[in-house]
């Protein structure tokens, strides 16, 4: 029989202590580098439409990954999970960096309001002319500037404060150890979660699926959720293996936390797989003329516009490959071998928002065949100097925002309840 | 121990710091063994169980009487016609399908989740998941016309003939899907049942008794070396239960979702179907659990928070399905298709409107009750509520089916009656969930009885008596 | 319990009966656990625990090892993936086979082996054998079903599977020894120790079960026997009409005369003509009779059709065997059409087509002399009967004919010769053409070349 431990924190270290000072500038300076090369790189190539297009997919990648961690803490607190409590700050402080992500939308909706159809299309109405009178009024009633930026503020205020109502009781009770925090947490999580799921489904629609203006799909918030929930299960892994490399919350965090995160990590990579299959099926198999476009356009196999290998890259590298590697109990207890893992993981998380969002600069840059079958017009838009630097500028950025809000916060909640159960669970 | 009997028999309340017993009342092993026991050992059971006994055989009987007329007379004693192919059989599939899958969901996906919880309702939300998959499969075999020729559904080598089935139908897929879902539960329920049918042998009184339990315990001990390889045998069937319950609801909903028909060719049915599935399964699950919990005097087992945290569950699938509900109409707005947003607006407001709203009106707001903690845990509104529930997901699909009534063509319209027949069968096929399910209760363990005990006090409060003085006190 | 108890007491204290075991009874879980550990300490290794619910811990108090059923699953999954994905490819993607061929159609425009069709079934055949594969791995692992196990004939032990705990020392253990096991298991908090013995009852099944058993074992081949023999019969009777409303349908069937409308004394007819159905529509083409292209179904090269239709083989007949006047002859293709791939497969579907059509008159040589010819030649010497023989394949001037030419002779007939288009279909007509230019090329031999063909075959051949 195994001991049980006591519900105290026996860490030497807890929180970034003092790296945090250095992490800020640090992540500051690659943004900075990162997104300034990206720009001057894109100017020979259609100049703020391409840099912005490339943002976008970097953004979005990191903002449906904190709201999966947004998600998790209202999911942990919903079902009173004990085994989480050592994992749940972590993801408490990704959800935070939601109200700082507001700031790196204004790039995208700045040009927006000011009427600038370089990454939505539907700014100029003129993409409707020569449409019915009845669908022009439909579009432009969703999908005008105004609204659109009504609803993204909406959308971060919402998550804002749900996040900060978490990462603040949380603290607070790390202060006064009061147990009717938790109790609040719980009871306040069942509405949130029902608000939290609406602003995911028009985020999703406003964000990705209105790049393509006509394109529909009542499966897409499922699939910009599932994505979100598998990369912040993969990320949540990441970063609690690298906190304990470099010496922190080494207690707290056991391989049971690991072994639980790869197994929800593993789940979510088949619930994905799930629904990016149905979603295409039921498009492949009716085969409408007003939906199948979208797919028709990425498994083009023409040499140089060639989104057919990254249709197919999603299909291993986001589902088959993870799956099986995943699998394995060992495997889900080393965490080495994690570490690996989940950054294959999140690359692919990247890749899956690139497939979604760069078609679309294909169709708008030249091409007027939507369907995609004139290959001359269509290049494939990825370049080393341009996506890559923006992808790891971006990631700064995001790591200067997400050792900001940590600071010198503990990492671990220091009096939540269940505590104890948590560092005394072990898997069967 | 006297002044803490109030809080050991209510386990409603909410304290982050500590978990709720889930038996209540002090039980021993034993006295776990002897109240789910004493179900099979009485002599005879209650009189409620003979009544709903007779009328449930008296349903089957009119199914029966139903299905030789249609075996002699043919599909045309439906009320199915152009433009509605599909009528009542295929609203009552897809409804009794959905019914089966709380069950797995109890014993799977609540296995995986570790909620310790489901461990008193498996047993019997497994069974109502067989016997739901057995009325399912009933209607669409019956109505494959040439049923003497049913096995032409499979792929049988025929000599002569030359003919297999299409591969790329998902009417196949069904057939894969529920064939598959049948033969997994039943391996589940059955494996699981093993330790406890190992029980009931060993009290077995009478020489019968002592030959079926011992030929169907096949020689169980719970030996430790047994018990491990069955725990991985039960977690990878678990792993394997839970997509495949996810599958066949998906494909279920494939049948609607891959035509092109405005109102069915919706990309989201896949997830929404199966959230309904569960919503519906929950709500019968409540249905029959509270009145066996009280028949058979389970109050101390299946625990006030049991049925609580399956009425949270009832609630927040029925969310789950109402934001669907809310997807769909966007969807029909946004994207601008004339046909899609006529079968929406048809669908509220059309010839079968009013199903519409019993369904909107049973499904997403009468749930809403369950927000109230009082509706939560007081057992006959619960009841109610269930039925409601239940009512409602019936609606659901029949809704659905009617976007045939108005396809493109306002020249093929036409709207759908159901026939005697229809009514009767649909009747008759909760004859036969119920004769089966009171068998159930009548000759086998109802309640997981081994997995309860592993999350009994006795056994959790054992694990940390010698470390931790707060739980030993605070028993 | 004691009835059955009082049979069992003879037989354990029996002269012949051995000691197998020591039972030994704890009150719970926890106390078995330490036991168990006790054990392994003390050196034991041959000892199992029983108990009414899997204790947690008690694997590593044992020292159980991990189970390989996830390895045998998995590899089974695996297996049932490629199965599957063969079964749906087979099955309607191919449909030329010895045995149960496949069979090939055409649904909603999708290729015949479309992946993302054939993904739900591949799922389903997965979960199913998985799940076969882990229900009855993790039975034959257990060593279970077991009929009979000593242990179950101590009264005490049948508390193992409602709230006693126990553990069984193996008597084969090199560490047993009676006595001091019995000590040790005091010692290590037992509530109560009993023996177990050999069971020396007869544990063989009674002679007349067996034969139930063997009977019912063959009972169950019938069917299946049964199935296989009246799969491929024919009848001569009429089947079973079940249902015979399915089987006669009440309906219309085109070019009959519609209902009446009116009365029976005022009939009205639905349509003014009568008919049940309307006549399509002038120009309308029934499926697959759509025959634009010349080259291919016609055998000349496209837009040089002679303005006026030929005089078809029946008129000639119908002369009397009258010389046919030449008609005017399109521009024949002289090479296959595109639709058409000449290889050694199709040349021998030519050949087999040629034997079935042609070989009665032309002879399998093709040199005109088959049966019918021979007798007809015959019957025609005696003046019984009018005959134009048939024609030689090798006669130079059919050797010269393109190939378009002897397609469309093979289609609508030459002089007494007549159409075969209504028999062979299209491409088999081509084959046949292709098997008579290769029949051309090898020539006609000669007897003696015969005779020398047999004699380098006989010595081989014998």
């Amino acid at each position: 029989m195994h001991s049980r431990r006591p519900g105290k924190i026996t860490s030497p270290i807890v929180s970034l202590s003092t790296s945090y000072v250095r992490l800020i500038p640090l992540g500051l300076l690659i943004g900075a580098a990162g997104l300034g090369l990206a720009y001057f790189m894109s100017i020979p190539q259609g100049g703020l439409k391409r840099f912005s297009y490339s943002y976008l997919v970097t953004y979005c990648s990191l903002l449906s990954m904190s709201v999966g961690c947004l998600f998790f803490v209202t999911v942990q607190h919903l079902t009173r999970a004990g085994w989480s409590v050592t994992v749940r700050r972590i993801a408490e402080i990704f959800a935070m960096c939601l109200i700082p992500m507001f700031v790196l939308f204004l790039p995208i909706l700045l040009p927006v309001m000011m009427q600038r159809d370089d990454v939505y299309q539907w700014v100029n109405p003129a993409w409707l002319a020569g449409d019915r009178e009845m669908f022009r009024e439909i579009k432009n009633a969703y999908l005008n500037p105004t609204w659109f930026a009504v609803r993204i503020v909406t959308y971060f205020v919402i998550w804002g404060m749900m996040a900060y109502s978490f990462f603040g009781k949380s603290l607070q009770q790390d202060k006064t150890a009061d147990p009717q925090l938790s109790r609040k947490m719980q009871k306040s999580a069942t509405w949130k979660m029902i608000i939290l799921a609406a602003t995911i489904v028009f985020a999703s629609f406003d964000l990705e699926m209105s790049l393509s203006p006509r394109w529909f799909s009542t499966m897409f918030p499922v699939y910009f959720f599932a994505g979100g929930v598998m990369s912040a299960m993969a990320v949540l892994i990441l970063t609690a293996a690298l906190l304990q490399r470099s010496g922190r919350v080494t207690d707290e965090i056991t391989v049971e936390h690991y072994h639980d995160l790869a197994k929800l990590t593993f789940g979510f990579i088949f619930f994905w797989g799930y629904i990016a299959f149905s979603q295409f099926m039921l498009i492949w198999y009716a085969n409408l003329p007003e939906e199948t476009f979208w797919y028709k356009f990425r498994m083009g196999d023409s040499a140089s516009s060639g989104w057919i290998f990254w249709s197919l890259m999603l299909l291993f590298g986001h589902l088959l490959i993870p799956f099986l590697a995943m699998m394995a109990r060992t495997v889900r207890r080393n965490k080495t071998y994690l570490l690996f893992a989940t950054i294959f993981i999140l690359c692919m998380h990247w890749v899956d928002h690139f497939w979604i969002i760069m078609p679309q600069l294909n169709i708008t840059m030249g091409a007027t065949d939507v369907s995609g079958s004139d290959p001359a017009a269509n290049p494939l838009p990825f370049s080393w100097l341009i996506d890559v630097p923006c992808a790891i500028g971006l990631l700064g950025v995001y790591v200067a925002m997400f050792s900001a809000i940590a600071a010198d916060r503990p990492l671990v909640p220091l009096h939540d309840p269940r505590l104890e159960e948590a560092l005394n669970y072990r898997n069967a | 121990m006297a002044a803490s009997v109030d809080l050991s028999l209510d386990n409603t309340y909410e304290d982050p710091s500590r978990r709720a017993d889930l038996v209540l009342g002090g039980m021993t092993y034993g006295d776990i063994t002897d109240n789910v026991a004493e179900i099979w050992e009485a002599g005879r059971p209650p009189t409620a169980w003979y009544i709903v006994f007779g009328i449930a055989v008296v349903l089957l009987g009119i199914l029966g009487v139903c299905l030789l007329h249609l075996f002699f007379m043919g599909v045309g004693v439906w009320g199915n016609n152009n433009p509605v192919y599909w009528g009542f059989p295929i609203v009552n599939f897809v409804f009794w399908v959905g019914i089966g899958h709380a069950g797995t969901l109890i014993s799977a996906i609540l296995f995986l989740f570790r909620q310790n919880w489901r461990t008193s309702i498996n047993r019997a939300a497994e069974a109502m998941t067989i016997f739901a998959v057995v009325c399912a499969g009933l209607f669409p075999g019956v109505h494959i016309g040439r049923i003497w020729v049913f096995y032409w559904l499979f792929p049988v080598p025929t000599e002569h003939l030359a003919m297999w089935p299409n591969f790329r139908s998902p009417l196949l897929w069904d057939v894969f899907a529920v064939g598959t879902y049948a033969t997994v539960s039943l391996l589940f329920w059955y494996m699981g049942m093993v330790p406890d049918i190992a029980t009931f042998r060993d009290r077995a009184k009478t020489k019968l008794q002592k030959i079926i339990y011992g030929v169907l315990s096949l020689g169980w001990t719970g030996s430790a070396r047994a018990w491990h390889r069955y725990e991985m045998a039960y977690t990878i069937l678990a792993a394997l239960a839970t997509p495949l319950v996810l599958s066949v609801h998906t494909i279920v909903s494939f049948d609607f979702a891959v035509s092109q028909l405005p109102g069915w060719h919706t990309t989201i049915f896949p997830p929404y179907f199966v959230a309904g599935a569960i919503f519906s399964g929950f709500a019968m699950v409540v249905t029959l659990l509270v009145p066996c919990r009280s028949l058979f005097k389970l109050e101390r087992l299946i625990t006030i928070r049991h049925l609580e945290n399956m009425n949270k569950i009832i609630m927040a699938t029925g969310l789950m399905v109402g934001t669907a509900y809310g997807i769909e109409f966007f969807i029909a707005w946004y994207g601008g298709v004339d046909y899609e947003r006529f079968a929406f607006i048809n669908r509220a407001f059309g010839n079968y409107g009013i199903s519409y709203w019993i369904m909107v009106t049973c499904n997403v707001f009468i749930p809403q009750l369950f927000w109230i903690r009082w509706f939560r845990t007081n057992l006959v509104a619960m009841v109610i509520i269930s039925i409601f529930v239940n009512i409602g997901m019936w609606f659901e699909r029949f809704v659905i089916l009617m976007s045939l009534t108005r396809d493109f063509l306002p020249s093929s319209w036409g709207n759908f009656y159901p026939s005697m027949i229809d009514i009767l069968m649909l009747i008759g096929s909760f004859g036969l969930f119920f004769t089966l399910f009171c068998l159930f209760c009548r000759f086998l363990p109802i309640i997981a009885i081994s997995e309860v005990k592993n999350v009994s006090p006795q056994t959790l409060h054992a694990h940390g008596h010698d470390h931790h003085e707060e739980h030993a006190t605070a028993h | 319990m004691a009835h059955s108890h009082k049979h069992e007491k003879p037989v354990e204290t029996g002269p012949k009966s051995r000691l197998i075991s020591l039972v030994a009874q704890f009150d719970d879980p926890h106390a078995l656990v330490v036991a168990c550990d006790r054990a392994r300490e003390a050196g034991y290794k041959q000892f199992d625990a029983y108990s009414p619910f899997p204790v947690h811990g008690i694997d590593d108090a044992i020292g159980i090892r991990r189970t390989r059923l996830p390895f045998f699953v998995l590899a089974v999954a695996l297996g049932a993936c490629v199965f599957a994905l063969f079964l749906q490819y087979y099955v309607n993607a191919t449909d030329e086979s010895p045995i149960f061929p496949g069979y090939k159609f055409f649904i909603s425009g999708k290729p015949l082996f479309s992946l993302p069709a054939n993904i739900p079934v591949t799922f389903e055949i997965i979960v199913l054998s998985s799940a076969f594969a882990t229900f009855f791995g993790m039975w034959i692992l257990n060593g279970l079903p077991r009929l009979a196990n000593p242990l179950q004939r101590i009264p005490m032990f049948r508390r193992a599977t409602n709230d006693k705990f126990f553990l069984v020392l193996e008597a084969k253990d090199d560490k047993f020894s009676e006595n001091r096991s019995r000590q040790q298991l005091e010692e290590w908090g037992a509530t109560a120790i009993e023996e177990c013995h050999e069971d020396l009852t007869d544990q063989k099944i009674p002679a007349g079960l067996r034969r139930a058993g063997i009977l019912l074992l063959f009972a169950l081949l019938l069917p299946p026997a049964l199935i296989y023999r009246v799969s491929g019969m024919t009848y001569r009777q009429p089947r079973l009409h079940v249902v015979p409303d399915m089987d006669w349908q009440d309906r219309y069937n085109p070019q009959t005369r519609g209902p009446n409308i009116g009365t029976p004394e005022r009939p009205r007819p639905l349509f003014a003509d009568g008919r049940a159905m309307r006549k399509p529509v002038p120009g309308t083409i029934a499926r697959g009779d759509l025959t634009e292209n010349d080259e291919y179904f016609r055998g000349y090269k496209t837009g040089t059709a002679p303005s006026e239709s030929q005089s078809g083989p029946y008129a000639a007949i119908q002369d009397g065997m009258a010389a046919p006047e030449t008609p005017p002859e399109p521009e024949w293709v002289d090479v296959f059409p595109e639709d058409i791939t000449v290889d050694a497969d199709f040349v021998k579907r030519g050949k087999q087509r040629f034997e079935i059509y042609c070989v009665a008159c032309h002879g399998y040589d093709g040199n005109g002399e088959g049966l019918v010819n021979q007798r007809a030649v015959s019957l025609a010497a005696t003046g019984d009967a009018a005959w134009t023989a048939a024609k030689s394949l090798h006669d130079p001037a059919v050797k010269s004919q393109p190939v378009g030419r002897i397609f469309d002779t093979i289609s609508n007939g030459r002089a007494t010769m007549g159409p075969y288009k209504d028999q062979i279909p299209v491409k088999d007509r081509w084959a046949i053409a292709a098997y008579v230019k290769a029949l051309q090329k090898t020539g006609i031999k000669s007897p003696a070349d015969l005779a020398n063909d047999q004699g380098t075959a006989t010595p081989a051949g014998n």
